[in-house]
């Protein structure tokens, strides 16, 4: 046999193996055809027609939509830009107009790239088999999965013209910020429909769709651009511009629409009021059912809570010396602290503005709900209205600031300190709230009993469980920011709690009511004794530890108490006007205390106050000044903030005090220099 | 011709004999392909019609593939005649049927809440409307519509709702403009509100009073015998006023308090019943109306010493009754 046969044989041997072999192919193929169609999904008809699902939406108290959850609204190919169409075809498939839904040149290389180059990654989907993807198929990648998906695009492709598909692609693909579809894209983006898209708006937006996080212009202006340098190319390589138009377009500057700064998609706020709406009619029809929401909302005082956070963040970094250790080459993770602030409508309950922590992107907990902080002397007003009340004592009631210790029933003897570790011995209350004593706090708590402080704290709106020991009167049950500011807007309105609440109506797609919030408030404390503590809390921060709200600006009638936890884990402002109530919490999320370069503690009055003082300085802005009520059974007078008597012309720094009726204050008949000779004299009060 | 013998060698075949042309045959059916000797043999192979048939119809199936993509038509066209009978399943028709699920159940609660408003608004007595109200399931009705319902009762229970002069001055001043009424409890509770649905006034109705105010509606169109507490004790007129008369000038108030409310009905009195029920140290009376063909109840309530009092009135003079009726009986 000659050389020559020997080959021939081989090569008839081969013929023949790979006859086999593809009619093996062929066989299985088949198979493997009929398996996958057997349960591929059904494709609607119309086609369009299911991508319409109506959104929910979400509106501001004035009527400024919020957000959209959910829901496409479909728009035909002649409403939209040719450039956005040229954009789209050339940088995602060419071929589109040709092919009968799959590119096979570009399907085989990319198959050879994915047989014999290991871990190279070539796509080759095109339009029709994206749309394909997006709509019945999950991003799991298996053989099978993109097998079936190329299925559905061949289905597809004959079933509806190019037209009809480009269509329902262009309306379905996700384009970044929550939009899907470029209707909604346009007018996200650059606040016009879409047929008004401009070249270079068009090559920006059909760029996001490869990945509209890390292309999103709002974070990554410069890699937006440059994604967008690739589609104009893209569109000069297909013929469709020239380079010069491409490059023109490659130089505009883009006028990207401002989003909502306030509650744009996944707000701290928008996070409530989605997970409250789900909880009541369930996730389906939130996300499906084409709500329509209005919230309590108010755009404007929530962009400047958000602006005051991040303010007094920046300010308490550089106290703490976090500015240093960022530009610093230590290279270690700098944790930085968090904060929460919550503003609510004090004669309704409304919640107007909510911010739960420095940066939604980076954490979604919200601080302002969920994160229950000891609330430390920020929860001493509900002592003192319990102490006014149970008590017969009144502003002017002298006790002595001394070390107190008050021993407990089965466990260690408590002895509280004084913020300073100093005692300065007699004092008003009014004078002792101001000063926030907790020795006097002590003796209070100690008469009152924990539980009647705890009956007062819920009767005010505090909904968290609150531990019945003596050290609860001073903040040592765990309690939200939102919490917070609506128990103090109890105060606000002179003993009348109204629910807190962030919906005011809810409507379906037809705008049937579905639920009305109705403004209803009970009287939960007395209106004389609330206004005794709410005039001890205005001495707060007219002269006590809040006194730097007044020295930042904040001159309004208004009320508030300082908190500050052992250890400054947590600092606390929370204050209000006769219409505003405010909580701002700051502190680090877990196991870390707020102390300065110089080793010194962060208080409520350092940490908290400015950001509340910057907010409610913007908040208040333009109103006119509004006193609190006063009960007609209150009356006023000057004491002498140490012995409590009536103030005369020579009585030092006297302190204007609310007095009920019945309620005496006494002349000092002793004389000033008995007086400063000894403090036995003081009429001090015990129980 | 040549052919091969088992050692491949080559034999001229003589044509002439009968027996070799039978071998041909037999081996020719079993022949062996041979290596073609020259390039004309090789040639001659290669571009046989046969060959080059095969070739042409793979290469036209390809190319009109390449072309027409018939292949991706063919089966496009297959799944498009089956895709009625495949699964509406996949990301988009599970977001098409949570949308039919959510159109649904938005329904469900808008269809029970205006059957809760359609049925609280048709409603003619005040009864009528509390009774429609389900738990959960407020009713929203204009200030006019429940003023109306508050002039159908009576006005001692009206003044227990609320005081008329309030409603008044509510109604005077164009701010109470809807009223939001809910159960509470066993109760009902109203809310009076201004266009920002903040509440103007809270009432509140317990269920006993409900109950009652029930009873006297109902009372109002009836007879004593529909109120149960009455059957027992139904007097004529005549009789009770009779009673009435027999007892002290300045316990008379004390069993019939508005006794102006009776003289303003149209009608005139022909029955009374006095409950079998004290309440909170009243014990209530009805006086049955007659006004042409129509009866009707009006309920007031008397003290309940007053009321015995009067009970033992009547009660004698039915034993006095009874006692002459039995002696006449005796002497006929």
């Amino acid at each position: 046999m000659t050389h020559t046969a020997i080959i021939i044989r081989i090569l008839r041997i081969v013929f023949y193996v790979a006859l086999a072999l593809t009619s093996f192919a062929a066989l299985a193929g088949i198979g493997i055809f009929f398996v996958a169609v057997k349960d591929l999904p059904r494709v609607p008809e119309p086609l369009i027609r299911i991508i319409e699902t109506p959104p929910t939406e979400i509106y501001a108290a004035t009527g400024e939509k919020i957000m959209v959850i959910g829901g496409r609204e479909s728009i035909s190919l002649s409403r939209v830009s040719q450039h956005f169409i040229q954009a789209v075809v050339a940088t995602e498939d060419h071929r589109f107009w040709d092919h009968h839904g799959i590119n096979k040149v570009r399907t085989l290389k990319a198959f050879w790239i994915t047989l014999f180059k290991p871990g190279k990654v070539q796509g080759a989907s095109t339009i029709t088999q994206q749309l394909s993807k997006n709509l019945f198929f999950s991003f799991k990648r298996t053989y099978m999965r993109k097998f079936r998906e190329l299925l559905v695009a061949l289905q597809i492709e004959s079933q509806y013209s190019k037209r009809e598909i480009l269509e329902a692609y262009i309306n379905h693909i996700p384009i970044g910020v929550g939009a899907h579809g470029i209707e909604q894209g346009a007018r996200t983006f650059f606040g016009k429909p879409a047929f008004e898209l401009t070249l270079a708006e068009s090559a920006l937006l059909a760029g996001l769709p490869k990945s509209p996080t890390r292309y999103n212009p709002y974070l990554y202006y410069d890699r937006a651009k440059k994604r967008q340098r690739v589609v104009l190319l893209r569109m000069m390589a297909v013929g469709y511009i020239t380079k010069a138009i491409a490059d023109n377009a490659s130089q505009t500057e883009l006028n990207l629409r401002p989003l909502p700064a306030g509650a744009r998609t996944g707000s701290y706020f928008l996070d409530i009021v989605v997970k409250s709406l789900e909880e009541r009619y369930g996730p389906e029809v939130v996300h499906h059912g084409g709500l329509k929401i209005t919230t309590t909302l108010d755009p404007q005082l929530q962009s400047w809570a958000i602006e005051s956070m991040q303010k007094g963040l920046t300010e308490l970094e550089k106290m703490l010396g976090i500015y240093k250790q960022s530009n610093g080459s230590s290279g270690e993770t700098v944790t930085h602290p968090q904060g929460a602030l919550v503003a609510v409508e004090t004669n309704s309950g409304a919640i107007k503005a909510l911010v739960g922590g420095r940066n939604y992107s980076e954490t979604e907990y919200n601080r302002a709900v969920q994160n229950k902080r000891l609330p430390g002397s920020g929860f001493k007003p509900f002592l003192y209205y319990t102490a006014l009340e149970k008590l017969g004592i009144n502003p002017a009631t002298v006790f002595i600031d001394q070390a107190v210790t008050i021993p407990v029933i089965g466990a260690e003897d408590w002895s509280p300190r004084n913020f300073g570790l100093k005692h300065e011995g007699p004092m008003v209350l009014k004078r002792a709230l101001m000063k926030s004593v907790n020795s006097i706090a002590a003796q209070l708590v100690e008469n009152t009993g924990p539980e009647e402080v705890i009956r007062t704290a819920h009767r005010c709106g505090i909904k968290s469980h609150l531990e019945p020991v003596y050290s609860v009167a001073m903040g040592t049950s765990g309690v939200s920011p939102l919490e917070m500011a609506s128990s103090f807007a109890t105060f606000a309105t002179g003993g009348v709690r109204h629910e807190t609440f962030w919906i005011s109506r809810v409507e379906d797609a037809l705008g049937r009511v579905l639920e009305e919030h109705i403004v209803s408030g009970g009287r939960s404390l007395d209106a004389s004794f609330v206004y005794q503590v709410v005039d001890m809390m205005r001495g707060v921060l007219d002269e006590g530890t809040g006194s730097i709200v007044r020295r930042l600006g904040f001159d309004l009638p208004a009320a508030g108490k300082t908190g500050t936890t052992d250890g400054y884990y947590d600092a606390w402002f929370t204050g209000f006007t006769p219409t505003l109530s405010t909580s701002v919490w700051v502190g680090y999320d877990r196991g870390e205390g707020l102390w300065d370069t110089r080793g010194m503690g962060i208080t409520g009055g350092h940490g908290a106050a400015p950001i509340w003082a910057d907010f409610m300085i913007k908040a208040t802005d333009g109103e006119p000044p509004r006193e609190f009520a006063i009960p007609s059974v209150i009356r006023f007078e000057k004491i002498d903030p140490i012995t409590g008597y009536k103030a005369n012309d020579s009585t030092l720094n006297p302190l204007r005090i609310a007095l009920r009726e019945g309620q005496k204050v006494y002349e000092n008949i002793l004389g000033d220099e008995e007086l400063n000779g000894s403090t036995n004299v003081v009429p001090s009060w015990s129980p | 011709m040549w052919t091969r013998d088992e050692d491949h060698k080559l034999y001229k075949i003589e044509w002439n004999s009968l027996e070799i042309k039978r071998n041909l045959c037999v081996n020719f059916s079993m022949m062996d392909w041979y290596e073609p000797r020259d390039f004309k043999e090789w040639a001659k192979r290669l571009f046989a019609i046969r060959h080059l048939v095969l070739i042409l119809f793979i290469l036209s199936v390809f190319i009109s593939e390449l072309r027409f993509d018939w292949l991706e038509q063919a089966l496009g066209s297959y799944l498009v005649t089956t895709n009625s009978n495949r699964p509406e399943s996949g990301a988009i028709w599970e977001i098409g049927h949570r949308t039919i699920t959510a159109r649904q159940t938005l329904d469900q609660i808008v269809t029970d809440r205006q059957f809760s408003q359609r049925e609280a608004r048709g409603a003619t007595t005040f009864t009528q409307m509390a009774l429609n109200i389900l738990p959960n399931q407020g009713v929203m009705l204009s200030s006019e519509h429940f003023r109306k319902l508050y002039l159908t009762l009576p006005q001692t229970i009206a003044h227990k709702i609320a005081s008329p002069f309030e409603i008044l001055r509510l109604f005077s001043d164009g701010s109470w403009v809807r009223t939001y009424l809910e159960k509470a409890g066993d109760g009902l509770k109203i809310y009076l509100l201004n266009t920002n649905n903040r509440v103007l006034r809270e009432l509140k109705i317990p269920l006993n009073l409900i109950q009652y105010i029930e009873r006297v509606e109902m009372a109002l169109t009836g007879t004593l015998e529909d109120l149960p507490t009455f059957k027992n004790r139904i007097y004529s007129a005549d009789r009770f006023f009779a009673a009435l008369e027999s007892l002290p000038e300045e316990d008379l108030r004390s069993v019939v308090s508005q006794p102006e409310m009776l003289l303003s009905m149209p009608g005139h009195i022909v029955r009374v019943g006095i409950s079998d029920e004290a309440v909170s140290g009243f014990i209530e009376l009805g006086f049955e109306i007659e006004d042409g063909t129509k009866r009707k109840v009006i309920l007031l309530k008397g003290r309940e010493w007053a009321v015995w009092m009067l009970r033992s009135c009547l009660e004698e003079k039915e034993l006095e009754l009874n006692t002459t009726s039995d002696s006449q009986s005796n002497w006929m």
